[in-house]
């Protein structure tokens, strides 16, 4: 059964092909919320979602775009949405604590280059860092992640550009791993 | 034409570097997540009319709303009287209203709090000021639980799950161990009191000038 029969059998109320729907494309939206959330309960959250999202508005879902596309701009939409609601309470939580063992001095002295790779990519702004993580490492294409997030190709790879530039000069104390 | 940042080598390093290394993926829980999916979905199902019972429903409410309104205006003695008893049926809404955008605030900042609290809780040693904001939101719930906002069952239901939940993390000690936080945790994703609440936000943002109605 191709994936527009399974469609339509979802949107008849067929919970047998709303599983087979999910199986299909769980992986994916797992990972790419993992990758942006950084944490699996946060990550199993926003799955849940999104799929609670899609199922409730696979009506609106005309086929002018693949469903992956579809069901990855939800994802991107629910992920980056409660991310920024978790960095304002953070955020809040921060602004009562003095804060003082968030100091910058000290993630730079780490040597260590998952550590730096890690602050590296947190450092990066939204944007930026959505498009790395989408392009360079869960490997979608810069069409899709136009789609996803709602910004023309151009953009995205302009982003991306600007991503690595950062990312170069944060990591630059490691360029030995790469001039070889 | 290479721009002059671009470097291939580079950008493959970082690919495999951040690929191995920045927030790596495990297998996702397949079967738990699509518990917890086919639950809300039932539990919608449940809640949610068919499009046939929908148009069902309205015609028995444009009935209902016909004849109410030809009894009342048969009782009138004169058109008169109309626009006082319009202007105190307006009154009389207007608290819901509020209540109802009171209660959305409330409920995106109990969202916003639980969502931080399975994020961070068995991360941080910040218990003590977790239980301090339940307590705070308690508060509120418990206030929520005795205004018009819960008259409906379904936003009762809701108060009274997340007061269970509040009370729980509320009495979180300093000195508490990971495995209270993961109990509590277990306990929202069963009770689903997350996708039950961001089903209950209404989406788009609330006004501004409503904050600080509670």
């Amino acid at each position: 059964m191709d994936e527009s029969q399974l469609i339509a059998r979802v949107r008849a109320g067929d919970s047998a092909a709303e599983r087979a729907l999910y199986d299909a494309h769980v992986d994916r939206v797992y990972r790419l919320a993992f990758r942006l959330a950084g944490d699996d309960a946060l990550a199993q959250d926003f799955t849940q979602e999104t799929f609670i999202r899609a199922f409730d508005r696979l009506g609106s879902f005309r086929g002018d775009a693949a469903f992956s596309t579809w069901l990855h701009t939800i994802t991107t939409t629910v992920v980056l949405n409660g991310l920024r609601k978790v960095k304002r309470f953070r955020q809040r939580e921060a602004d009562i604590d003095d804060a003082h063992d968030i100091g910058v001095a000290q993630r730079h002295a780490e040597p260590d280059l998952k550590a730096r790779l890690k602050q590296a990519i947190d450092d990066l702004p939204e944007g930026y860092r959505t498009v790395f993580l989408m392009h360079d490492v869960e490997g979608y294409t810069h069409e899709e992640i136009g789609v996803a997030l709602g910004v023309e190709t151009g953009t995205s790879k302009a982003q991306l550009s600007r991503a690595r530039a950062k990312l170069r000069v944060a990591l630059s104390d490691f360029a030995g791993e790469w001039v070889q | 034409m290479m721009q002059e940042h671009e470097d291939p080598k580079f950008e493959q390093w970082l690919k495999d570097a951040a690929r191995t290394t920045y927030h790596a993926p495990r297998t996702p829980p397949r079967e738990e997540m699509w518990a917890r999916i086919a639950a809300e979905r039932q539990r919608k199902h449940v809640i949610e009319l068919r499009p046939w019972m929908r148009w069902v429903v309205a015609a028995a409410a444009v009935l209902v709303i016909g004849i109410g309104i030809g009894r009342w205006t048969a009782r009138q003695p004169s058109a008169a009287k109309v626009t006082p008893v319009a202007a105190t049926e307006t009154d009389s809404t207007q608290p819901d209203v509020v209540y109802q955008v009171a209660a959305t605030q409330y409920l995106s900042r109990a969202e916003a709090f639980l969502t931080g609290f399975r994020a961070d809780a068995r991360a941080d040693a910040h218990s003590a000021r977790f239980a301090s904001q339940a307590r705070d939101l308690l508060t509120t719930t418990q206030l929520m639980l005795d205004s018009p906002a819960a008259k409906d069952p379904r936003m009762r239901s809701l108060l009274e799950d997340l007061e269970l939940v509040l009370v729980q993390i509320s009495q979180l000690g300093a000195a508490q161990d990971r495995h209270d936080a993961d109990l509590i945790t277990q306990g929202m994703n069963q009770s689903n009191v997350l996708p039950k609440l961001r089903s209950a936000i209404p989406a788009g943002p609330v006004p501004v000038r409503t904050e600080g109605a509670l």
